[in-house]
Order: C-alpha cells, then sequence, then structure tokens
C-alpha cells in the first residue's frame, strides 16, 4: 500500500545518497517491503498445509472390497437378478456395514453384465420390469435394456458396469 | 496488481484518510522490542482461530468419536499433526507470552492512571485464554484430558455451600461424561472467542486512544 508520510520525516537521502543516486531506497519503502515479504512468507508457510489438510481426503485412494455372491449357476441368461449384501467399510475414523447390491445378468459361458444399482441420471435405484423386459427407473423415467443402453428418459450414458471375478464357478464382484 | 484494486476502490470509497488514519501511526523512538509480546500474543491467538476452524473440519465432540476423530486427524489426515501440533504448542505460547505481556506492562507502570481499564481489560484477556487451555484440554478425550477435567471441576466443586451445584452446572450433571464434552467444545469454539473478540477490540481502541505508556 501506498504511504504518505508527514514533511520532513523522509528518511536517509539527506544523510549520505543525495546527488549520488535519485531512486534510493528509503527506509520505509525498504521496511514495507521486508514486512510484506515475511508477511507472505507467513501466509504461504500456512496456506499450504492447510490446504492440504482440507482436501486430503479427497485425494485418499478407494478402498477395494471384493464381495461373493454366489454361484455362477444361480444365474440364468435373460434373467435378471437383484444380488443384496454387505461388507465392512472405513467411513472417516468408523468401520461400518455398508449395505449394498448389484444388478447380474448372465450372458452364458461364465460371461456376466453386473451393473451398479444406481441410475446413470441422478442416482435413483431402479427396477428390472419382467413384462417389458426393461430395466425401468422411477424418479425420471430412466429406460435401459438388458444391456445397460438407455432406450428412454434422461440418462446421460449406459448403466455402469461393476468388475467381476469368476473362480472356481464362484461369482465375485467389486463392492461400491 | 492490489494497488491497483486498492485505487480502483479508493475512487470510489475514498478509502484514503481513513486508511491513513489507521495505518500510519507515529509510534514513540523509545519504544524497544519489549514492547511486542502483546502483538506477538494477539498474532498467536490468530493463529489459534485458524488452526482451530480446521481442526473441526473433522472432530465430533462426542464420547464415542472425540479420541478416535483426533487420532484420525494425527494419523491419517495430511499435515493434520502438524495442524492439531500447531494448535497445542500455540496454546502453551500464547499463555507464556500474555505473561511477559503482563510483566512488561507491570514493570514499566503502564497500568497506572490513566490506563488501569486497559490493564482490567487485559486480565479479562488472560481469564479467558486460561478459559481456552481449560476447555481445550478436554476436547481429545484420552485419559489426561478426563483426569485433568475431573480435577478441575473438582477444585470448582470445594467452593463452600454453592460448590456442588457449580460442579454440576459445569459438568452439566454430577458425572463428567457426553454433556460435559459438548458443552466444554461449544464455550471452546464460540462462547469464548466471542467475548474474546470484544475484549480485544476494547484493548486495542484504548492503546489507540490513549497512546504507549512513557517508562516508570
Amino acid at each position: 500500500m501506498e504511504t504518505k508520510l508527514p514533511k520532513g520525516r523522509e528518511t536517509s537521502q539527506d544523510h549520505n545518497g543525495a546527488g549520488v543516486s535519485t531512486e534510493k531506497l528509503s527506509r520505509r519503502k525498504f521496511l514495507s517491503y521486508g514486512i510484506g515479504g515475511i508477511a507472505t512468507a507467513i501466509f504461504a508457510a500456512l496456506a499450504y498445509p492447510l490446504a492440504g489438510y482440507a482436501v486430503s481426503p479427497a485425494l485418499r485412494k478407494q478402498e477395494e472390497h471384493w464381495i461373493a455372491i454366489g454361484s455362477i449357476k444361480d444365474f440364468k441368461p435373460g434373467n435378471p437378478k437383484k444380488v443384496d449384501f454387505s461388507f465392512r467399510k472405513h467411513d472417516g475414523w468408523t468401520l461400518v456395514n455398508q449395505k449394498s447390491n448389484v444388478w447380474v445378468v448372465a450372458k452364458g459361458e461364465g460371461e456376466f453384465n453386473i451393473f451398479s444399482p444406481k441410475c446413470t441420471h441422478l442416482g435413483c435405484a431402479y427396477h428390472w420390469d419382467d413384462n417389458q423386459k426393461k430395466f425401468m427407473c422411477p424418479c425420471h423415467g430412466g429406460v435401459f435394456d438388458i444391456t445397460g443402453k438407455v432406450l428412454a428418459g434422461p440418462p446421460p450414458r449406459p448403466l455402469e458396469k461393476v468388475s467381476y471375478r469368476v473362480q472356481d464357478g464362484k461369482l465375485t464382484v467389486k463392492g461400491v | 496488481m492490489v494497488l491497483r484494486i486498492y485505487d480502483w476502490l479508493d475512487r470510489r470509497f475514498d478509502l484514503r484518510p481513513a486508511m491513513e488514519k489507521i495505518l500510519i501511526h507515529p509510534v514513540p523512538s523509545w519504544v524497544n522490542w519489549l514492547y511486542c509480546f502483546g502483538g506477538i500474543t494477539f498474532f498467536l491467538f490468530v493463529l489459534q482461530v485458524i488452526t482451530g476452524i480446521f481442526l473441526m473440519l473433522y472432530y465430533v465432540p462426542s464420547p464415542d468419536h472425540a479420541y478416535a476423530s483426533v487420532s484420525f486427524i494425527s494419523h491419517d489426515i495430511q499435515f493434520g499433526y502438524l495442524v492439531r501440533g500447531m494448535h497445542h504448542w500455540t496454546a502453551s505460547l500464547i499463555v507464556v507470552m500474555v505473561v511477559v505481556h503482563m510483566l512488561r506492562v507491570f514493570w514499566h507502570g503502564a497500568y497506572k492512571n490513566p490506563r488501569e481499564l486497559n490493564w482490567v481489560a487485559g486480565v479479562f484477556l488472560f481469564l479467558l485464554m486460561m478459559g481456552f487451555g481449560f476447555t481445550g484440554y478436554l476436547l481429545p478425550w484420552d485419559q489426561k484430558a478426563y483426569w485433568a477435567t475431573s480435577v478441575g471441576t473438582n477444585i470448582a466443586g470445594s467452593a463452600p455451600i454453592i460448590g456442588s451445584f457449580i460442579l454440576k452446572v459445569i459438568r452439566g450433571g454430577t458425572d463428567l461424561g457426553a454433556v460435559t464434552l459438548v458443552r466444554f467444545f461449544t464455550i471452546h469454539v464460540m462462547v469464548l472467542p466471542a467475548i474474546t473478540v470484544v475484549f480485544l477490540v476494547a484493548h486495542f481502541l484504548m492503546i489507540r486512544r490513549q497512546g504507549i505508556s512513557r517508562p516508570f
């Protein structure tokens, strides 16, 4: 900030700088730069760790959970099935029981489409309509076919697929 | 850049006279480094406000969560140990700086007429700082916190006649528990800061109005 001095208090110039240089750093300027520099250093030294502290949870790696949801023989092609399960996960400093579910669509020969239970529009839970053979979302009329493709309504993307593994005839899915 | 923004605001609000009145503040030539302890205390208080707000991002004042959330800050949050450490050490440092500031004022006799009221405001600020220390000590909800508060509240309870009533008011019941923790938290983060700001403003206005006293 620019400051105005009362007359007669302009410093040092009179002592030794007269006539040598017209652009001399006055004592006041020097001190205000010094204070500004120290204040900036303190601010930076505080701001960096505080910013890291505040955003730290967002930078964490998500935990991975694999949940066994049954034998592959439990699922028949053309007949989507909702599977409920729960698993233990960390929530901040607590350990909670997370309830979740997936839609399992068998494609035959040990191949599957496993869908996350949330509509890709705004995250509502959808269901399988066995008469129309479509996934229907009640919130805003999103409709998906058995492969997860959007048929009608506002959803911007096909249903989200969940990773799975098949081992010794057992189906395991990644919990979310 | 900053200057240009300042100029832009100044053209609209004519800030310069006010800013000059506040910032261009002649200080007597005999003032030396001994006069900086009050300012240091204020700086540390501002630091406590900042680190305290950041600690509140994760801290939960409940017996179920207090200890775990503090440990979460220290061990799982990036720089959490640093933010908590700053709050912890600055708390002690404030008490030291308040005492040094008081000693200097006392030694120079700066509390005398006409500055008695500013001394009184300062004593209140000292008591408020002790209040911050006492209430903040319980919040980590570890053994030291619990037993220190147990002892501290029992001291208040030893007052004649009204002691047991005071004890119950401070603890929010006979036992030291969930209610005690929440009220200490509320006092620590809402009540004491609000009162402190009032006294700080009074303290600063008075010193500005009366000027720094000449020693002895």
